[in-house]
């Protein structure tokens, strides 16, 4: 093995052998996992189970309104005024809900259902019910102006609006996307200043203990230098790459088990007895459904490591740079201020290129390499093609981050190679400026 | 012809952003020696020891390896152990041990059988798997000692390798070091501790404000510095002594040892020689034993350095 590949080994194996290695790489993916459910757990309501008491003064809901053991009905005795209804409802602890059918709601469109609650209901709920208040109107019609029933189905349509670019029919929901894209931009940043700030403290560790000048008697410093990006970087690769796969096992493993009915659309059909051919809409179902197949995951992934490695090269060398430049950890906070300010600022201006991908802003955000990163990310994260960010443009993006990381690895070198053998010397910005022009 | 000289410099110069760390410095360091680098802190021992290792290229002036101009591939003939003692912490004795030997181009499995035989011979077979941070500072630095001279360099540069060792561990690689000298080995050491020098260097130069001030075998070094001093043990009174030295000496001690026996340290003035000293004090007292006084290379350095 030649000698750079024996520093990249080193530095590589002793990182993935870590407790806190492995300990963040099972972690990692367990808070993401953990992180949809939650989503999907808090906006499909607490309950497992709802007891409905139901008021029909027109009687005539009873046999089309659609049960189920989620959304359980019971009738309110027929004897009974609403306003005793009331009362009942009020008493008896196991009901959580209590619907109104006015007289006239199934025959003219001006009446509306209530609904009473003791416990305020999630939209998720209060989706189901006008759903099936709804269907049941509609079926009820459909027999009353006698109508066949498959030419109502024919008829009948559940409209999802897609907002749709123009020239690109792939580019659909992209401010929905745009969400996937920010989380994505948290990871790089993390990724970039996590493995960066380990290259830095890795030059530290070499640096303190003087074993960097038995090294650098074998390799040149810049070989060594670029030797630990590569070994660093390449256990940044390797804990994003555990995170996917062992994220992409537990979606089909455990996710299914733990909300089965919510999980698989085909299980909720089953399960729909009455009538199957309205398709109500769970919205953790959707969440889901659009994490799994609406996100262009292969693009976005390809992406995050190449936006990933061209960020990290770019901050890794000059936080080498600071490392060699500072006897102790605690010196380096002068210099790790204006390294931070730009990928801060971008993530504070994700939002705006949410709002608008293709502004200016968005443009020159996702261009600059300081920020290009992170803002580019979640530019492809809501589609790559006219609306939100074109292929050149990624490509230029790119382009020009390689041309910074080769500048900035150019800079930092030289003053890596000066600081390192520098000690007892308080680093200051005019000293650097020295070792730069010398 | 082979050269008789591992390494030979000439005319090196080299400073650091106006500052001259090493001035027209001229240098042989003799194969199969043991050669002392002396000079006070910020003399430009450390600048010279980094271009030997190529840690840092001279401004100008030459370097030669074994007759040869110093290059890359001289770097597995060289092993350096510096003064700021450090290895990896968290990493563990035998692995970090086989990766240094790997980054001097020793292959794994050479290196295996090398260390195989250094920790045995040095007493360090258990501490294979054994992290930095949990030996104790002595044994981090035998591990240390082991990983420089492991890949058989033809010259080895030692930075203070004796400091914080305890005596037994300080003799023990003292011996180290003499025995790999008789393997041929030429060594470099660089260090403050004058009694070691002159126990076991054969040549010695001084350098001092980035300039050579001289260079020498011990012997030679010492006569260099070689004052007309004399002492001088008798029997008899001192006063008797005392009278019978006149103008041509000077007492610098004087000491008794019994009732009637003394000593004395004399230096001679001018052009007067031991013979008319002798002369001078026969009748008056009895001579028990006279020596001319050598100086330590310690008093050879501080003379050299301070221009006393």
């Amino acid at each position: 093995m030649s000698k750079i590949g024996l520093i990249i080994s080193r530095e590589y194996i002793t990182r993935v052998r870590k407790k806190s290695f492995i300990l963040m790489s099972f972690l990692g993916p367990l808070l993401i996992v953990g992180f949809v459910l939650l989503t999907a757990y808090l906006s499909s309501g607490e309950k497992e189970k709802y007891e409905i008491l139901v008021v029909d003064e027109s009687h005539l809901f009873d046999s089309i309104l659609r049960n189920s053991t989620k959304y359980h009905l019971q009738w309110a005795p027929k004897d009974k005024s609403y306003s005793e209804v009331q009362e009942l409802f009020k008493e008896d602890a196991d009901l959580d809900l209590l619907v109104y059918l006015p007289i006239n709601l199934i025959k003219t469109n001006f009446m509306t259902a209530k609904c009473l609650y003791k416990d305020i209901p999630s939209t998720g709920v209060q989706k189901h019910l006008s759903g099936i208040i709804n269907e049941a109107i509609e079926l009820y019609r459909v027999s009353y102006n006698k109508i066949d029933i498959n030419t109502y189905k024919s008829i009948k349509t559940r409209i999802n609006l897609d907002v749709v670019d123009i020239e690109n029919e792939a580019n659909k929901n992209i401010q929905r996307k745009a969400f996937i894209g920010i989380a994505f931009s948290m990871f790089i940043y993390l990724f970039i200043f996590i493995y960066s700030v380990q290259v830095m403290r890795g030059v530290i560790e070499e640096k303190t203990n003087r074993i960097v000048e038995i090294i650098i008697s074998s390799v040149s410093t810049f070989e060594l230098m670029m030797a630990k990006i590569i070994g660093v970087g390449l256990v940044g690769i390797t804990q994003f790459i555990i995170w996917t796969s062992v994220t992409f096992i537990m979606s089909l493993t455990i996710l299914p088990q733990i909300i089965p009915d919510k999980y698989n659309p085909a299980s909720q059909i089953e399960s729909d007895k009455i009538s199957e051919n309205i398709a109500l809409i769970d919205p953790s179902n959707e969440i889901l459904q659009f994490i799994i197949y609406e996100i262009q995951w292969p693009y976005l992934i390809l992406f995050f490591i190449l936006f990933f490695l061209g960020g990290y090269f770019l901050y890794s060398g000059l936080m080498a740079a600071i490392g060699a430049a500072v006897d102790e950890e605690a010196d380096t906070q002068q210099f790790l201020l204006p390294l931070t300010i730009p990928m801060v600022f971008a993530l504070m201006m994700a939002g705006k290129v949410i709002d608008d991908p293709s502004s200016s802003l968005s443009f020159w955000l996702s261009e600059i390499p300081f920020t290009s990163p992170i803002i580019m990310i979640v530019r492809i994260a809501m589609g790559i093609g006219d609306s939100s960010v074109e292929v050149w443009e990624i490509i230029l993006s790119l382009f020009l981050l390689i041309i910074a990381f080769i500048f900035t690895t150019w800079l930092s070198s030289k003053i890596y190679r000066k600081g390192i053998l520098s000690f007892g010397k308080k680093a200051s910005y005019s000293e650097i400026i020295k070792w730069l022009r010398s | 012809m082979p050269s008789r000289n591992i390494i030979e410099i000439e005319n090196l110069h080299k400073s650091y952003s106006g500052f001259k760390a090493l001035n027209n410095i001229h240098l042989s360091i003799e194969k199969s020696k043991i050669f002392g680098l002396l000079g006070p802190n910020g003399a430009g021992k450390t600048t010279l020891i980094r271009i030997i290792n190529q840690i840092l290229t001279p401004d100008f002036g030459t370097v030669k390896f074994d007759g040869e101009i110093l290059s890359r591939k001289h770097i597995h003939h060289i092993g350096y152990l510096p003064e700021e003692r450090g290895l990896y912490k968290k990493m563990k004795v035998g692995e970090q041990a086989i990766y240094l030997a790997q980054l001097k181009g020793l292959s794994k499995k050479e290196a295996k059988e090398k260390l195989n035989y250094w920790f045995e011979k040095l007493g360090a077979t258990n501490w294979w798997n054994k992290k930095i941070e949990d030996l104790s500072k002595g044994m981090a630095q035998k591990v240390q000692f082991i990983t420089t001279v492991l890949h058989d360099p033809k010259v080895l540069i030692l930075d203070e390798p004796l400091s914080g060792l305890d005596p037994v561990n300080s003799l023990m690689i003292k011996n180290e070091i003499l025995e790999l000298k008789k393997r041929k080995t030429s060594i470099i050491l660089s260090t403050h501790d004058m009694n070691s020098v002159e126990e076991i260097c054969d040549e010695a130069a001084i350098i001092n404000h980035s300039e050579k001030i001289m260079q020498g075998g011990i012997q030679e070094l010492k006569e260099k510095y070689q004052e007309n001093s004399w002492t001088i043990k008798y029997r008899g009174n001192q006063m008797s002594f005392t009278n019978a030295v006149w103008g041509g000496w000077e007492i610098i001690t004087h000491k008794k040892i019994n009732e009637n026996t003394n000593k004395a340290e004399i230096r001679l003035l001018n052009q007067f020689t031991i013979n008319q000293f002798i002369k001078g004090i026969v009748d008056h007292v009895e001579i028990v034993d006279i020596n001319l006084k050598t100086p330590t290379i310690q008093e050879v350095f501080i003379k050299a350095t301070t221009n006393e």
